[in-house]
């Protein structure tokens, strides 16, 4: 059955159809990662995008039940070049066909990804919708189209729900969480609630966190405005970690700006430098939107890290409280486990602070 | 046998750690003067100075005091002599400066004492802190750090040893126990 990839500046591709036989509407954002599909498609930050892979060929090794980074994937559409007939891989459960039928989202293959994700590169974000038949009208209907900007709405939990064990308290506040970053702080055997993206100062502080994890997800910050009280409230008297979405908005409140890229950073090779030492890490993103360098002048953040290529910034600190974000996914999955140590990191900063915190209340006794 | 406990991967964190808590422990750091202690503690400092350039493009003069211990080959927690100051070359007038020691490990407390009167000696600092890269506990004096890279609780017949790659060739802390 064939299938059409159309641009809202006109531009029509034409390929064949796989998964869910739906028509979808959605940013069109492409992914340089040779590997780690379903890491990609299950990630909550490609909410409401339809996400295109550049590497050639996608579904060769199946989706398992392992490498999900979320239960229920809310990425609009996936757009390949050549769909792998049959997936072959020991630990494969099922043909990613089939997973994108079970869960409602169409796909093309057939298209030539590379080219496309040229012209993107050329015009900068472009709306995009997968149909199977084009008319006079798809061009102007989805040009018309208003895309959602509640994507943290549909990707945060409803309630919250723990993740036990017996080592340091984190509150999780899920923005589209990635369960790698739970896998990460289970593996450092950390006490873990999970929180809606709604959460306030008072619920977080209200389980006596050791360390809160802004966590990463879809969209503008900017959408997100909810949270900003929360932040500032919290970072006052808790260590604060900022991943990607977590990161933006840890920026916005601390009175900086945030900005829509161009065509953004997505792929698992993103060469990052850490200011205070020169050290390059490769490094895992999927942001389309940056915090703004000029902006960060007049506020109590410091850039730590930055992207070599365009300079994007792509790490902060407060200079008065032990708070920290980053733009990139130190918890990979997919790409390169580089910046793991930025968990390490988090650790030692809630230590740190539990020490400077209790010789203060000593002083004070 | 030796045992690793800190890797150069984990003393470059440690250390960029330690810059980010002086920047956020002190308001404005255009007062700060580093001093390092002896070998392995003013390449500590060094670094800890270059780290801050890059981040913040502040200049932080960075000197060193040298203090030579009358200590045995391994550390019995009481030494007979106390650690006597041989030199101290720190390039700016000390007097009005936050000034920030720094050294490798933080055992006694002995050797910080001994800095601290020289410093007194050279000029009066509006502040006078603590920065170590290992806190190994066992304190003779009632001296605490106010930046520590890692608290590594030791017994009294274990020997702690830092290499940095300037003098050593590599970055690593490594722990051994002592046989008599």
């Amino acid at each position: 059955m064939k299938r059409y990839l159309v641009l809202e500046d006109g531009q029509q591709y034409v390929g064949e159809a796989f998964g869910a036989d739906v028509v979808a509407t959605g940013e069109l954002v492409f992914s340089t990662g040779m590997s780690g599909y379903q890491e990609s498609i299950t990630d909550q930050s490609y909410n409401g995008e339809i996400l295109m892979f550049t590497y050639p060929l996608i579904g060769n090794y199946g989706m398992n039940r392992d490498d999900s980074e979320s239960i229920t994937p809310t990425c609009r559409g996936i757009v390949v070049h050549e769909l792998a007939r049959r997936s072959s891989n020991w630990r494969a459960d099922l043909s990613l066909d089939d997973y994108l039928k079970q869960h409602q989202i169409p796909g093309i293959s057939g298209i030539d990804t590379r080219a496309v994700t040229r012209h993107i590169r050329e015009k900068g974000a472009l709306k995009a919708t997968l149909v199977n038949e084009v008319t006079e009208e798809t061009v102007a209907q989805l040009q018309a189209t208003i895309l959602p900007t509640n994507q943290v709405a549909t990707s945060t939990t409803q309630t919250p729900y723990p993740s036990p064990a017996m080592g340091r308290k984190i509150v999780v506040v899920d923005f589209g969480l990635k369960h790698s970053i739970l896998r990460e702080l289970n593996q450092r055997q950390c006490n873990v609630t999970v929180l809606p993206a709604t959460a306030t100062a008072a619920d977080v502080l209200a389980l006596y966190p050791d360390g809160v994890l802004l966590s990463n997800g879809p969209g503008d910050p900017k959408a997100v405005p909810s949270a900003l009280a929360m932040i500032r409230e919290v970072e006052r008297s808790v260590p604060v970690f900022g991943i990607c979405l977590g990161h933006q908005l840890f920026a916005l409140a601390n009175g900086a700006d945030t900005f829509k890229m161009k065509f953004g950073h997505r792929g698992f090779n993103h060469p990052v430098r850490e200011i205070a030492t020169g050290r390059i890490d490769f490094t895992s993103q999927n942001h389309g939107y940056a915090v703004e360098r000029q902006s960060l002048a007049a506020t109590e953040l410091m850039v730590t890290h930055e992207e070599i290529n365009d300079q994007t910034v792509e790490g902060l600190r407060h200079r008065q409280y032990p708070a920290f974000s980053v733009q990139y996914h130190p918890d990979a999955a997919p790409g390169p486990h580089d910046a793991a140590h930025l968990f390490d990191e988090f650790m030692d900063l809630i230590d740190t602070h539990k020490l400077t915190a209790q010789e203060r209340n000593r002083h004070h006794a | 046998m030796a045992r690793e406990i800190i890797d150069a991967m984990t003393m470059r964190r440690v250390l960029t750690r330690i810059t980010y808590e002086i920047i956020e422990k002190n308001k404005g750091v255009d007062n700060l003067v580093f001093v390092g202690i002896k070998t392995r503690g003013i390449y500590i400092a060094q670094r800890l100075a270059t780290r801050l350039a890059q981040l913040e493009n502040i200049e932080v003069p960075v000197g060193s005091l040298d203090i030579t211990l009358y200590r045995d080959d391994y550390h019995a927690a009481s030494v007979t002599a106390d650690p006597d100051v041989k030199a101290a070359d720190i390039p700016v007038d000390i007097t009005g400066k936050h000034i920030i020691l720094i050294d490798d490990v933080l055992f006694t407390g002995r050797t910080v004492r001994a800095a601290l009167d020289e410093l007194m000696d050279l000029g009066r600092p509006a502040k006078i802190s603590l920065a170590v890269l290992v806190d190994r506990g066992h304190r003779e004096l009632p001296i605490r750090p106010d930046f520590i890279g890692k608290n590594i609780p030791t017994s009294l017949d274990e020997q702690v040893h830092v290499e940095v790659s300037e003098v050593d060739g590599h970055d690593s802390v490594t722990i051994e126990k002592l046989t008599k």
